[in-house]
């Protein structure tokens, strides 16, 4: 089924790329969708966890509190580079993430990373190790408030 | 269009400022973690805003559908390679400024 689903989106996405409707480019991108499908139908042999397609819903409700959170902090190490370097003060702390579903934690270290002044070094079992330009960035993540935000998107069908 | 045309030199204006200070912050800061930090200004904030700068000056065609994955693109794969820069640094053996300078100061009393 979800064979299905990757045609759709691999064409959407080849034609959205290309955009010429020849019927030489045309026939170019469907062999290469095809190559595509091939190539997924023998790694479902190889790894049964189907890739899933479909969390786009919950992706649009979380990148614009992202967005948002990656220009407040943004502005914070913009402050910083310009200020004196005297006031860099930078720290390690490991956060647990033992509450995040398991499948969400990449994300959670990719948006840690992502917010400047925050850097996920170390992603383990149940730790995330994070290098942050100021303490109070760390102070911030273990208040928990993107953790909560992440739990609350994706922890739902758990 | 002249609105938007206003809003979109904002945008990328605000977005090469961003990139400056990235490559600014890459000189000034103390370490190596510290200059990543520097380095991820310029891979979010500034890819955001020129892009989205970008977005409002074309006619929403298939060019905009192609500036969108690109920004999609670049807001997974730049974490992730800072993530890996810094993930290699850390089993390196590279320690942190927090976690190197109190030594220092301990050599220097003695």
């Amino acid at each position: 089924m979800h064979i299905v689903k990757w045609a759709v989106v691999l064409s959407i996405f080849w034609l959205l790329l290309s955009g010429f409707i020849e019927p030489l480019l045309l026939s170019f991108g469907v062999i290469s969708v095809v190559i595509v499908l091939f190539i997924l139908k023998r790694m479902d042999r190889a790894e049964n966890e189907p890739g899933q397609i479909g969390t786009s819903i919950r992706l649009i409700r979380y990148t614009p509190w992202l967005i948002g959170q990656v220009f407040s902090s943004a502005i914070h190490v913009t402050k910083l580079i310009w200020g004196s370097p005297d006031k860099v003060s930078p720290a390690i702390a490991k956060i647990n993430v033992k509450d995040v579903p398991a499948s969400s934690r990449v994300l959670y270290a990719n948006s840690i990373t992502l917010t400047p002044g925050t850097l996920s070094v170390d992603l383990d079992e149940n730790e995330v190790t994070v290098h942050a330009l100021h303490r109070s960035s760390i102070e911030e993540l273990q208040e928990g408030q993107m953790e909560k935000k992440i739990t609350g998107i994706w922890g739902e069908n758990k | 269009m002249d609105f938007l045309d206003i809003v979109s030199s904002i945008l990328l204006l605000a977005g090469v400022f961003f990139g400056l200070s990235g490559a600014v912050g890459l000189f000034r800061f103390p370490d190596f973690f510290t200059r990543i930090h520097a380095a991820s200004v310029t891979d979010s904030i500034a890819a955001i805003l020129i892009i989205g700068g970008l977005l409002l000056q074309t006619s929403f065609d298939l060019n905009t559908a192609k500036l969108v994955f690109i920004l999609l693109f670049l807001l997974v794969t730049s974490p992730t390679a800072s993530h890996a820069l810094a993930k290699s640094a850390r089993h390196g053996g590279l320690l942190t400024l927090a976690e190197s300078s109190p030594q220092d100061k301990q050599e220097s009393a003695k």
